[in-house]
C-alpha cells in the first residue's frame, strides 16, 4: 500500500499521529510503504498513491491547486483533523471583517495568492473518509489503517461525547457547574477528554450528524454567539453559515 | 548558479531556499516561508480571553503548552494575579513533558538521520534500531507526562488563566516510566557525543534566554549577552525589521542578530542545569561557550536529562493543589508573558476591556527570532562547501536543522512570499 501524507494550512499537529504510530509503521514496513512526507523524511516520491493523507485547510490560490494535483493520484483521501474536515481554526476569519482581520498582523503586504476564507478540503475535491479532532487520536489512526490492510471498513463513530462521559462515569459538568458544554451536540472519540478534566467541551471533533441544535439553543442560548466567544469555530458547521464567500 | 531547495523536509511547516552564487560567493540568499498566514492574533481580537489557551495552542502542535503557558501568564500579568508556588509546579511537570517530547522528535526523528546520511527514521531504523527504540521510549516519556495532566498531547485540555480547570489526586504511575527515559537518555547522550559533527562556528551573535529559578522554562525576564531587559520592555528592545533580499520580518535586539533556543539557554544558564544533566555536559565535554549549531543536538539530549530529573522530583512529591484554579478577575490592562518553548523564547502580549475581552494581541514565536542567525548561518557555511549543487542542498537543509526552525509557529508572524 502506498501512503502519502500531506500538510496544507494547519499546525503540523495531526501529522504527530504518524510519529507516535512509528513502531506500528515500522513493522508493517512490507505493506505500508510511506512515499510522501515532507515532515518525516528527506526523500519524497510525488507519483500515484494507494492512500493519501491531508492533513490542513485551503486557503491559497497554490492550495487549491495543489489538493487537486493529489486527487488526482490518489485512489483514497483521508481528511485528518479538523482544519482539513471543516476548516480549523483559520477558518475562524470566515466570519470576521477580513481586511480587519488582516491588518492586526501585517501592517503593509498585499497576500493575492491568500483566499478570504479558509475551507475544508471537500470543498475542492472528492473526500473518501474522515478522521475528526483537532488534533486527531492516534487510535483513531491505527484502526484506519488497519482496517484498510484487513479490507474491512473502518470504524465510523456517530454518537455524542456525552455518551463517553457516561461510560467514563463523569459528572456531568452541565449539571455540576452549569458550564457551556458542546458535548449534546459533538462527535464523540476523545474519551470526553474535556468534561474528565470539569471543563465544558469545546466541540473539537465537529458536531455530530443530526445535532439537536433547537435544545442546545433552549439551554445554553444562541449557538453563534456561543462559538463565537467561549469556543473557538474549530468547526464553522456549528454555524449553520457553512461556506459562505 | 542559482540553487533551490523547493520544499524543506524533516522541518514543522512549509519553507524553501533560493541561493544565488557568483564566483562561489553567496549573492543572496532567502529564506522563503510560504506557509499560508493564518491571523491568530487577528482571530483572537474580540474574543475573551478564556479562549487564548485553546486558540494560541493551535498555532503550533509540536509545541502548543508554550503558547498556553506564555498566554495565560500574560492574562495573569494583565489582570493582577500571582498564582501559588504549588501551581506553578505542575505547569513546570507539564512544560518538561513538553520538552521531553519534542526534543525527542527533533533529536531522533528530524535531526539524527543527517549524522546517518539516511532520509528518516524508518532507513534509521535498518542501519541503527537501538537509537530508534530509545528515542521513542523518551518520547513517550514525555506524552504521557502531558497526558496525564493536560488530557493529550498536542492541544492539552486543563491549562486555563489562574491554573488548571483540574488535577489528577495520583501521577505515581509516571515515576517508573521516567527513571526508564532519564537512564536511557543519559546512556544515549554518551554514546551521540562521538557522532561526526562538521566544525563550525556561529558567529557575532547574541544569546537570548528569560531568566528563571532553574534551568529557564517557566518564566522571568530577559537576558541577553550581558544585558537584563524587563519582561514590560520586550517590545522596545526586541525590533522587527525587514531586508531588501528577504520578504520575512526578522527580530533583532539593538540592531544585532540574536540567537534563541537549547545553545543560547546552554551558555547562558549551564550552571543551572539540574546535577545530572550538569554531570553529564561535563563528561560529554559541553562547556560554554559552545557555538558549534550541529552540536544543539547534544544540548538537547542535556536538557532532556534536566527536564526527566526535575519532572521525576516533582511527580515523587506530587500532591494535588487545592485549589487547582485561583479566581480570575478580567481587568482593563495590558499583560505579557513569556517562557521558554523547546525552540527558544516565546513572548505574548495582550490587551483587555474591563470585561476581559481581546483588544490587541502580539505574538513572538522563537522561528522568527532565529531567521536573521538561520541566513547568516547559511552564508557563511556555503563558501566553505565544493559547489556541487547536490552537496549545497543538503549541507543548508542540514544547518536549518540545527536550528529546529517551526515554520508552522513562525508564519503568523512573518512574511509571506508563496513560491513554488
Amino acid at each position: 500500500m502506498k501512503v502519502g501524507v500531506f500538510k496544507f494550512s494547519s499546525c503540523d499537529g495531526c501529522q504527530l499521529a504518524f510519529f507516535d504510530l512509528s513502531e506500528e509503521i515500522l513493522r508493517l514496513s512490507e505493506k505500508l510503504e510511506i512515499l510522501y512526507f515532507l515532515e518525516a523524511s528527506s526523500k519524497n516520491v510525488y507519483d500515484s498513491f494507494d492512500i493519501s493523507f491531508v492533513e490542513g485547510s485551503i486557503s491559497t490560490q497554490e492550495e487549491i491547486e495543489r489538493i487537486k494535483s493529489i486527487r488526482e493520484r490518489s485512489k483514497v483521501l483521508v481528511a485528518i483533523g479538523a482544519c482539513a474536515v471543516s476548516g480549523g481554526i483559520q477558518s475562524a476569519r470566515n466570519f470576521e471583517n477580513y481586511e480587519e482581520v488582516f491588518k492586526e498582523v501585517y501592517k503593509d503586504l498585499e497576500m493575492e495568492n491568500v483566499l478570504r476564507n479558509a475551507y475544508p478540503i471537500s470543498r475542492y475535491v472528492k473526500v473518501d473518509f474522515s478522521l475528526f479532532g483537532c488534533p486527531i487520536n492516534s487510535d483513531a489512526l491505527k484502526e484506519f489503517l488497519i482496517s484498510t490492510l484487513l479490507g474491512k471498513s473502518p470504524m465510523e463513530i456517530s454518537y455524542p461525547v456525552c455518551l463517553e462521559c457516561k461510560r467514563k462515569g463523569n459528572p456531568c459538568v452541565v449539571v455540576l457547574k452549569n458550564a457551556l458544554c458542546l458535548g449534546p451536540i459533538t462527535r464523540a472519540g476523545c474519551g470526553a477528554l474535556c468534561p474528565s478534566f470539569r471543563r465544558g467541551c469545546y466541540g473539537c471533533y465537529g458536531p455530530i450528524d443530526k445535532p439537536n441544535i433547537d435544545g442546545f439553543e433552549e439551554k445554553f442560548g444562541k449557538i453563534d454567539e456561543a462559538i463565537k466567544v467561549s469556543f473557538n469555530a474549530f468547526n464553522p458547521t456549528y454555524r449553520g453559515v457553512f461556506y459562505e464567500d | 548558479m542559482r540553487i533551490k531547495v523547493d520544499a524543506l523536509t524533516r522541518v514543522e511547516g512549509e519553507g524553501a531556499l533560493d541561493i544565488l552564487l557568483e564566483n562561489g560567493t553567496v549573492k543572496s540568499l532567502k529564506l522563503i516561508i510560504y506557509e499560508p498566514p493564518r491571523f491568530i492574533e487577528g482571530i483572537l481580537k474580540g474574543k475573551s480571553y478564556e479562549v487564548i489557551p485553546e486558540i494560541t495552542a493551535r498555532i503550533c502542535g509540536i509545541c502548543p503548552i508554550a503558547y498556553q503557558i506564555s498566554g495565560v501568564q500574560a492574562i495573569e500579568n494583565a489582570f493582577g494575579l500571582s498564582v501559588p508556588g504549588e501551581i506553578e509546579t505542575i505547569r513546570r511537570l507539564i512544560y518538561y513533558g513538553e520538552w521531553i517530547h519534542s526534543h525527542a522528535l527533533h533529536v531522533f526523528f528530524l535531526h539524527l538521520p543527517d549524522f546517518f546520511k539516511v532520509s528518516s527514521i524508518m532507513d534509521l531504523a535498518k542501519v541503527n534500531a537501538e537509537y530508534v527504540k530509545v528515542g521513542l521510549e523518551i518520547k513517550k516519556a514525555g506524552s504521557s507526562i502531558i497526558q496525564t495532566i493536560g488530557g493529550r498531547t498536542s492541544h492539552p485540555v486543563s491549562i486555563c488563566a489562574g491554573g488548571f480547570s483540574h488535577l489528577p489526586e495520583d501521577v505515581s504511575h509516571l515515576k517508573a516510566e521516567i527513571e526508564k527515559a532519564l537512564d536511557l537518555c543519559v546512556y544515549v547522550a554518551e554514546k551521540l557525543k562521538d557522532l561526526p559533527f562538521p566544525e563550525f562556528e556561529l558567529k557575532d551573535v547574541l544569546f537570548a534566554s528569560i531568566t528563571d529559578k532553574d534551568y529557564p522554562i517557566l518564566k522571568g525576564d530577559i537576558q541577553i549577552g550581558q544585558d537584563i531587559v524587563k519582561l514590560e520592555e520586550f517590545e522596545d528592545y526586541f525590533k522587527e525589521y525587514e531586508v531588501e533580499y528577504s520578504t520575512a520580518k526578522r527580530c533583532q535586539y539593538k540592531g544585532k542578530t540574536y540567537l534563541v533556543g537549547p545553545l543560547a539557554r546552554f551558555n547562558n544558564a549551564y550552571e543551572k542545569l539540574s546535577p545530572i544533566a550538569l554531570e553529564l555536559s561535563n563528561r560529554i565535554g559541553l562547556h560554554p561557550p559552545l557555538l558549534n549549531p550541529y552540536k544543539s543536538l547534544l544540548v538537547r539530549m542535556v536538557e532532556m536529562v534536566d527536564s526527566l530529573e526535575r519532572a521525576l522530583k516533582v511527580v515523587k512529591n506530587y500532591k494535588k493543589p487545592d485549589p487547582t484554579r485561583i479566581e480570575v478577575k478580567p481587568k482593563a490592562y495590558t499583560g505579557y508573558g513569556i517562557s521558554e518553548a523547546p525552540r527558544g523564547m516565546l513572548y505574548h502580549s495582550y490587551t483587555f476591556d474591563e470585561e476581559g475581552k481581546i483588544l490587541k494581541a502580539n505574538i513572538v514565536p522563537p522561528t522568527s527570532q532565529n531567521q536573521d542567525i538561520m541566513e547568516k548561518a547559511l552564508v557563511h557555511l556555503i563558501p566553505n562547501l565544493n559547489m556541487d549543487e547536490e552537496t549545497v542542498k543538503e549541507s543548508c537543509e542540514s544547518m536549518i536543522r540545527n536550528f529546529d526552525p517551526c515554520i508552522s509557529c513562525a508564519t503568523h508572524f512573518l512574511k509571506v512570499s508563496i513560491k513554488r
